[in-house]
């Protein structure tokens, strides 16, 4: 239950790509800084943490989320406007409507949902000069920066590579699709909305040496039997018990 | 030497489904690999899932739980050392799907044991719960406990401990503070979450009021609308 909680404001295509389990982000993450002690408590479990974090381009996982929420933090609370549908996904040709590279295309890079932000990449860049002193005239570094899904990017319809506002449909096979509402074509959800960083898409993943085989997991050793684990494992190792228990009380 | 190597060809090894360890038998065994030391990150695939679990055997989920637990222990050994050594413990999330795979792997048992305690008994065969009223006057689960040889009301230490309770004025007075508390909790986040409605409109009118109403579902949106919070830098049309 308390892990929905502080998960519950991370967006799920936003954490998909990092192919973390929820446990290790709730634990990265999480600031408690008191805790109730174990007993008799009139209320139990009650922490003291913090409740609201700043999202920004740096994952919630990583050192550097932390360094930008430490404890005692406080930052200005940010609007984020509520979307129904999640729209974009990693490899969407997307056009940026706004700044310097307005009208420009460009893929979908990174999406960081907790502040319905997308990154395209090589549009909408910045740059920073890293390490200037008396001496150096420093290094420049470029970096995109984020736009917001409402109405900074929009999509590209594929049939004549002009942006387009869509919806949400279903085909007459029941699937849930995208369509582009001026030409009503399909945009299809691109094959590299798939990828984490260990895999490209699931079929090319490279076994690591402690992983269980696919035939190995999907392989069927179980048949059913009027017997608890306990039995059947005193079963299969010979173990026979013939005492009687005493009677016992529960309460 | 040569009777050592003819028990070695007659051992028959059990026919493994799940990849394991190679065998070592030593301290090294609570350590990682040495190629994956001081390294940046390890590779590993996802925790096990309870439906895949499903369709293991007893004897597999008995031999699984104790590679799992194998696997953790080397993964706090080596994270216990890395801190000693102030050294970066590579993908800590490791342990995360490991203990994962755990908890779904006993969550299979307890089904299997289940349903055999329900067949034949009717009860579902764990320990039993009651919702009571604590000390405190506040209602809570009590965990019953396994007692040998003396019941209930012959097990004076029990009775001692658990005669306690709450009463009379000290006892309302509590409670009706304790309820005012959660009240005020309450009242204090629907005021919240009116005001946050109330931001959101001014800033963003033209948007999806269904998903609005979705994430809010307790804010009566026709007054934060009405709402002075609500009104923005603008001339109304």
């Amino acid at each position: 239950m308390r892990l929905t909680q502080i998960l519950s404001v991370i967006g799920k295509y936003s954490k998909d790509y990092s192919n973390l389990p929820d446990r290790y982000i709730k634990r990265a993450m999480e600031q408690v800084y008191w805790k109730n002690p174990t007993g008799v408590q009139y209320r139990p479990d009650t922490e003291i943490k913090r409740k609201t974090y700043r999202f920004t381009t740096n994952r919630p996982w990583t050192a550097q989320f932390r360094q930008q929420n430490l404890p005692g933090r406080r930052t200005k609370k940010v609007f984020v406007e509520p979307i129904k549908d999640w729209s974009y996904f990693r490899g969407d040709r997307v056009e940026v409507l706004v700044g310097r590279d307005k009208g420009k295309q460009g893929f979908v890079k990174q999406i960081i949902q907790e502040r319905n932000w997308v990154i395209v990449e090589g549009l909408n860049c910045h740059y920073r000069v890293v390490g200037r002193d008396q001496n150096y005239p420093g290094m420049v570094i470029k970096s995109e920066a984020p736009l917001l899904v409402t109405n900074q990017v929009a999509l590209v319809d594929p049939s004549d590579f002009k942006s387009t506002p869509i919806e949400w449909r279903f085909t007459e096979d029941g699937q849930k699709v995208r369509v582009s509402s001026r030409t009503g074509r399909i945009i299809p959800i691109p094959a590299s909305a798939e990828e984490t960083v260990d895999y490209k898409s699931k079929k090319t993943y490279n076994e690591q040496p402690k992983d269980t085989l696919a035939d190995d997991v999907i392989a069927i050793t179980f048949s059913p039997k009027l017997e608890t684990f306990e039995m059947s494992i005193m079963e299969s190792m010979g173990i026979k018990e013939d005492r009687v228990p005493p009677k016992s009380y529960w309460y | 030497m040569k009777a050592f190597h003819i028990i070695k060809e007659h051992i028959i090894l059990p026919r493994r489904s799940i990849s394991v360890t190679a065998q070592r038998n030593d301290l090294m065994e609570f350590f990682d690999d040495k190629n994956n030391w001081g390294v940046q990150e390890v590779k590993t695939g996802r925790s096990w899932k309870v439906e895949e679990l499903r369709l293991k055997s007893n004897s597999d989920l008995h031999k699984l739980w104790y590679i799992l637990l194998k696997e953790k222990n080397m993964l706090l050994t080596m994270e216990h050392e890395c801190n000693e050594k102030m050294i970066i413990f590579p993908s800590p999330e490791r342990i995360d799907k490991v203990e994962e795979s755990m908890e779904n792997l006993e969550a299979v048992v307890r089904e299997r044991n289940k349903a055999y305690h329900l067949l034949e008994t009717g009860e579902n065969g764990e320990r039993p719960e009651k919702i009571t009223n604590n000390a405190f006057g506040l209602q809570h689960v009590y965990k019953e406990s396994e007692y040998a040889i003396i019941p209930k009301h012959m097990n004076e230490e029990w009775l001692r401990k658990d005669s306690y309770r709450a009463s009379g004025k000290d006892l309302r007075d509590f409670l009706l503070k304790y309820k005012e508390k959660v009240f005020v909790e309450n009242k204090k986040k629907k005021q919240r979450d009116f005001n946050h409605v109330c931001g959101l409109l001014k800033r963003f009118p033209n948007m999806d009021m269904e998903a609005l109403k979705e994430q809010y579902p307790d804010v009566d949106i026709e007054k934060a609308k009405n709402s002075k919070r609500s009104r923005g830098h603008f001339v109304p049309a």
